[in-house]
């Protein structure tokens, strides 16, 4: 699991790459949380890279989510692809979680 | 038809596949879970089929309740640039019911046709890999026979038998009435067996003979032997109490349940426990069946067995060494409701014969009044050495007949034989086998070599991940939770067999770890918020969405995970 980060206005893109399974989301729970330490609370996660989101990942992005809705943060995801879609469609994740098909669709959204 | 023209498309029209009555509630539920098997059949699409079926399930219970003649017609429909699954209500529906279908499907059309007020809904299938073998298991799907079913037609064929029984009650004496109830429970009995053999040409993996030759009156002897799916045979030996038309009766029922609930049940002890609670309720004339079922899993050679009461088998293993499986799982069938079998479980190397019979067999005797015996079988298995399951059923039989010479024959006697051939490579198959430590950072390997082995083979992308998904989530569930000894992390094995045989791909998970059936919980609440939610059981709801069947078994020490994937309906997504 790569994990990149660029500051886009207020919001911090983390793109990601690999797959996000039981294995690779405890360091990538990691990096988000350091990045929440950081002061960036306007999280934008960026799934284009990534094969397949597991319910191990779904924990972290869950944990992430509920973390950031306790501050005045927020957190978005983009670009899943149609395994990771069913993934959010089948645990009900994509209507608890923002979720936007493109990088710049979300950076719009206010 | 051949091979290309089953895989060409179908030409545009309407195709009829079948109608599923909804006559009482319990056929509602028939009716949701066929439905749903079409819908993923075609679509692929796990959603639209759980939606679909949630969708039939509340309709057909109202369609069901307010119409004496409920039904639902399903046709296909390949006429537009997509194909449609066409599902006609047939009958009247309450408001309730129509404002559900119209919150479902934008166009309802409702109208009358021939058999009546019918309202119609169309699903639009998001693929167009629809072809004639599709369009068949279609229709098969829809015609698939319930249990009750299969006990309606048992009742037809009585209602047959009823017709001889008044011929019966007009024979004058009683001497000729009683020779012609046991001829029509003769006629019964020889009409239930399974008679032509080579029975499995087909598969290479096995053998199988039987002989039944029934006695002049006294007799309930039977057996059956059915492919539950490729992997398994099952076969039993039964000898049910009593004779005449009663007994053959018991058996008919008993030979029914035993199949419709096989379809669905790869434990011989579960398959017996509710036989016997079925037959055993309101069982008044207390008759009773002993039986032998065992499942031989044909890839691996297991064979998973339960003994109700029968004479132990003879297993001549292709060293020359004979055993005789000896353990009991539970009483005869149908004596009281309510008994948990057991099951036990061997495995068969290639070339070991297994030798089933009933006690007409050891109790045949010759014209001084003296035995056949268990010893003089036994002896004459064992200083055999039978090429074929067909050999060691004449072989024995004719012994039997030599010894009994001019006696009559005091009972029924039945011998069946089962030989092992072995695995076979069908055509068109492949498999990969792969082992793992119980060690969590293993799990990504065991998913790239899955990855390679999809690559080589065509599987789909998109099948290939959600495969990736299911590994992460079991495989993190045995190495997580399986484990109670504070061994070392890598101290167990697990082991995984992915097959891949038309265009199917079936996946088995073997772990040592404590008994853990992952689908045996309910599945999650996916409507709660963010902060309601707890996570655990996620996991498999996602297997068990993302793959057409899952199942379960505990075989000895070992939990077995089986994943069924079909490809044919990826291709298109």
């Amino acid at each position: 699991m790569d994990i990149s980060t660029e500051q886009i206005d207020s919001t911090t893109v983390v793109r990601m790459s690999g797959n996000l399974d039981t294995n690779t989301s405890a360091p990538a729970h990691a990096k988000l949380d350091s990045l929440i330490e950081d002061g960036n609370t306007h999280l934008l996660v960026n799934l284009r890279q990534v094969g397949f989101v597991s319910s191990a990942g779904l924990r972290i992005l869950l944990a992430t989510a509920k973390r950031l809705n306790g501050t005045d943060g927020s957190l978005k995801i983009s670009n899943l692809n149609e395994t990771v879609n069913e993934v959010f469609e089948i645990s009900g994740f994509n209507s608890i979680l923002n979720v936007f098909s493109t990088e710049e669709d979300a950076l719009k959204d206010g | 038809m051949n091979q290309a023209q089953s895989r060409s498309p179908l030409p545009r029209e309407t195709f009829t596949l079948g109608s599923i009555p909804l006559v009482e509630s319990c056929s509602v539920l028939e009716a949701r879970r066929k439905i749903h098997s079409l819908a993923s059949l075609v679509a692929g699409d796990s959603l639209l089929s759980t939606r679909l079926a949630t969708v039939v399930s509340e309709v057909g219970k109202a369609l069901q309740r307010l119409n004496q003649n409920a039904r639902i017609e399903v046709g296909l429909c390949t006429k537009g640039n997509l194909p449609r699954l066409q599902l006609d209500f047939v009958g009247q529906l309450d408001s309730r019911s129509l404002g559900y279908l119209n919150s479902f499907f934008d166009h309802l059309e409702k109208d009358s046709g021939t058999g009546g007020l019918f309202h119609r809904v169309n699903v639009e299938l998001t693929t167009s890999g629809v072809n004639r073998a599709t369009l068949a298991r279609l229709r098969e799907i829809v015609e698939q026979k319930t249990r009750d079913q299969l006990l309606e037609e048992i009742q037809s064929k009585n209602s047959e038998l009823e017709e001889s029984l008044e011929t019966l009650k007009r024979t004058r004496s009683a001497k000729d009435r009683m020779e012609s109830e046991l001829n029509i429970g003769r006629d019964i009995q020889m009409s239930m067996l399974p008679l032509s053999f080579p029975a499995f040409p087909e598969q290479g993996e096995f053998d199988v003979h039987a002989a039944l030759y029934p006695a002049q009156e006294v007799g309930g002897d039977f057996y059956d032997m059915f492919m539950i799916d490729l992997d398994h045979f099952c076969f039993c030996v039964g000898d049910v109490s009593g004779k005449g038309v009663p007994a053959a009766l018991f058996m008919a029922v008993t030979k029914t349940l035993i199949k419709s609930r096989a379809a669905n049940d790869l434990s011989p002890a579960s398959i017996l426990s509710h036989v016997n609670s079925e037959s055993a309720e309101g069982n008044d004339s207390a008759m009773f069946v002993t039986l032998f079922l065992a499942i031989l899993n044909l890839h691996s050679g297991e064979m998973v067995y339960s003994n109700a009461g029968h004479n132990p088998p003879y297993l001549m293993r292709s060293n020359g060494e004979m055993e005789r499986l000896e353990n009991r799982h539970g009483p005869v069938i149908g004596a009281m409701e309510g008994i948990a079998y057991g099951e036990d479980s061997t495995v068969l190397a290639p070339a070991d014969m297994l030798y089933l019979y009933t006690d007409g067999v050891t109790e045949a005797m010759d014209i001084a009044g003296s035995l056949y015996g268990e010893e003089r079988l036994r002896e004459r298995l064992r200083g055999a050495d039978y090429p074929a399951a067909k050999d060691a059923v004449e072989d024995t039989v004719d012994d039997v007949w030599r010894y009994q010479g001019d006696a009559s024959q005091a009972d029924d006697i039945t011998i069946m034989s089962v030989r092992y051939h072995g695995p076979v490579t069908r055509e068109g198959e492949t498999e990969l086998t792969l082992r793992m430590h119980n060690d969590i950072t293993a799990i990504a390997g065991v998913n790239d070599d899955f990855c390679r082995f999809a690559e080589q083979h065509g599987i789909p992308a998109a099948v290939q991940r959600r495969m990736n998904v299911c590994l992460d989530e079991l495989l993190n569930n045995i190495v997580s939770y399986g484990y109670c000894d504070e061994a070392a992390s890598d101290a167990h094995e697990i082991e995984l067999h992915f097959r891949l045989l038309d265009s199917e791909l079936v996946v088995t998970i073997i772990d040592d770890g404590k008994p853990f059936n992952p689908f045996g919980n309910d599945p999650p609440d996916t409507c709660l918020s963010v902060e309601e939610r707890p996570i655990g059981g996620l996991g498999v709801h996602l297997v068990k969405n993302f793959m057409d069947k899952v199942h379960y078994e505990r075989h000895g020490e070992n939990n077995v995970v089986t994943l069924h994937k079909h490809l044919d309906q990826e291709q298109e997504a």
